[in-house]
């Protein structure tokens, strides 16, 4: 019976009727294919540490591919088999290349020339505005949804993902999406008034202990200063360079670091709007 | 004893066993290569789904694709052993090949509880969906494989019908085959 045990004895490719057919199929052949086969898992394993996206989809797919192919070559042993049998596993595998091909244009892309796929885009806002919480969240508490403390290096990570999700939904044209909750009221409190007064008087806990004192912007007499004009590009400046960049107190500091342009503008004219001749 | 037809015909070059294990692959390939074409696209037009697959943890993969192929050099050698004629040696590579599926089964078990425990359910989102509906229909065919190959060495230690030994090897292959295409798809390409 074992003149029976192998399919191909037909055919004259039986793995101990010649010596070179048996070196290349016997065990220890197998053992060299199967060591290959795990150096080439390693690699793709380690491809993605590089964090190069291009060598991760390579060391991931090119590396499948053949990894594959040794299979189906030295495991299945499909190239000795009858022609046809590999044609209509080609076939199969046509079939599936011509379905990925026929809805992928349908799948890949959300929006054609007359139709829009709603629901995905939903999703996506969905899914980007529920991780978008659960990182503010994470940051503010400083535990993340599964109970873990979050670190620095953690927080950076999590504050990037944020900043590239609302960069994707301002794409999609996602309404508020861009819009970051900035009160100029808010921090000038905190951040002004130690110094000037929560309301802009030049009143702050520190104000005495200055020389010379804080600018009271409340009073008219600031605005209407024979030396200095106080237009809006000054106020900016002052707040961005601080104090010595305009020619005046020092111990005004710089805030740029701190602020975006949008917010430098915003508490510029809350500076300006503290102003009692404004109109 | 009478030979079943599928050994003995051999209408087409090769035995009908062995031509029937071929197109039963045929059109696995398409299932799988279905399942896997329809995830990639949908992994493709959903960035929100990077974040997700984020979280599979690929050593428990590398793991599982380590048990793999080393069953199937097992199942290879058993396929030499029965060429051989040495049906007892082509059984107990057989038996090593079914532990490498139960050891498959038991991380990939391991894992998944893992992985409810942390909330990512088969109804999570659509990418744990696609995730459990692949690995899970994979690990199908894994148990169906290993059922086979107990049977197949259960006659082949009698020194019976040693072909079926190549027939589920070259099932157990595809197996392997289409890990080795899941195993980047959810644990590399993040």
């Amino acid at each position: 019976m074992s003149e029976q045990a192998t399919s191909h004895a037909g055919h004259g490719t039986d793995g101990h009727d010649s010596d070179g057919h048996d070196h290349a199929h016997g065990p220890e052949h197998y053992v060299k294919i199967w060591l290959l086969l795990l150096a080439l898992l390693a690699l793709s394993v380690a491809g993605p540490f590089l964090e190069i996206q291009v060598i991760t989809l390579l060391t991931a797919f090119g590396i499948a591919v053949v990894k594959a192919s040794l299979v189906v070559k030295y495991f299945m042993h499909l190239d000795v088999q009858p022609k046809y049998v590999m044609y209509f596993l080609a076939t199969s595998l046509a079939f599936m290349v011509l379905f990925f091909f026929g809805i992928a244009p349908d799948v890949l892309h959300h929006e054609g020339q007359n139709w829009v796929n709603m629901a995905a885009e939903e999703e996506i806002v969905r899914a980007f505005t529920a991780r978008r919480d659960a990182i503010d969240t994470a940051v503010r508490t400083g535990v993340d949804e599964h109970g873990h403390e979050v670190d620095e290096d953690h927080e950076r990570e999590l504050i990037a993902e944020r900043d590239d999700i609302t960069e994707r939904l301002v794409e999609m044209g996602v309404a508020g999406a861009g819009e970051v909750s900035f009160d100029a009221a808010t921090t000038f409190a905190t951040t002004c008034g130690p110094c000037h007064g929560e309301g802009g008087a030049g009143d702050g806990a520190a104000a005495a202990a200055l020389d010379p004192h804080p600018a009271n912007f409340t009073d008219p007499a600031f605005w209407n200063d024979p030396e200095v004009t106080r237009d809006h590009e000054h106020i900016v400046t002052t707040i961005r360079d601080g104090g010595a960049a305009v020619g005046r107190s020092p111990l005004m500091a710089a805030f740029g670091a701190q602020f975006d342009e949008e917010q430098l503008e915003a508490m510029a004219l809350f500076v300006e709007g503290l102003n009692p001749n404004a109109e | 004893m009478e030979k079943p037809v599928a050994t003995v015909r051999s209408a087409a070059g090769i035995s009908t066993g062995m031509l029937s294990i071929w197109w039963l692959l045929a059109s696995e390939i398409v299932i799988f290569g279905g399942l896997l074409g329809a995830y990639i696209m949908h992994r493709i037009g959903h960035p929100e789904w990077a974040e997700y697959a984020s979280h599979t943890n690929t050593w428990f993969g590398t793991l599982n694709t380590v048990i793999l192929l080393s069953s199937s050099l097992s199942a290879v050698l058993a396929h030499h052993a029965a060429e051989q004629g040495d049906g007892k040696k082509a059984a107990k590579l057989l038996y090593m090949t079914v532990g490498g599926a139960v050891g498959f089964l038991v991380v990939k078990s391991i894992e998944w509880t893992i992985e409810i425990q942390h909330g990512y359910t088969i109804t999570a989102n659509s990418f744990w969906s696609f995730y459990y509906v692949a690995a899970g229909i994979h690990g199908g065919h894994v148990i169906v494989g290993a059922l086979f190959m107990l049977w197949v060495a259960g006659l082949a230690k009698k020194n019976k019908e040693l072909q079926r030994v190549e027939m589920v090897g070259v099932y157990w292959h595809f197996v392997d085959l289409v890990w080795i295409f899941l195993f980047p798809l959810l644990y590399i390409a993040k």
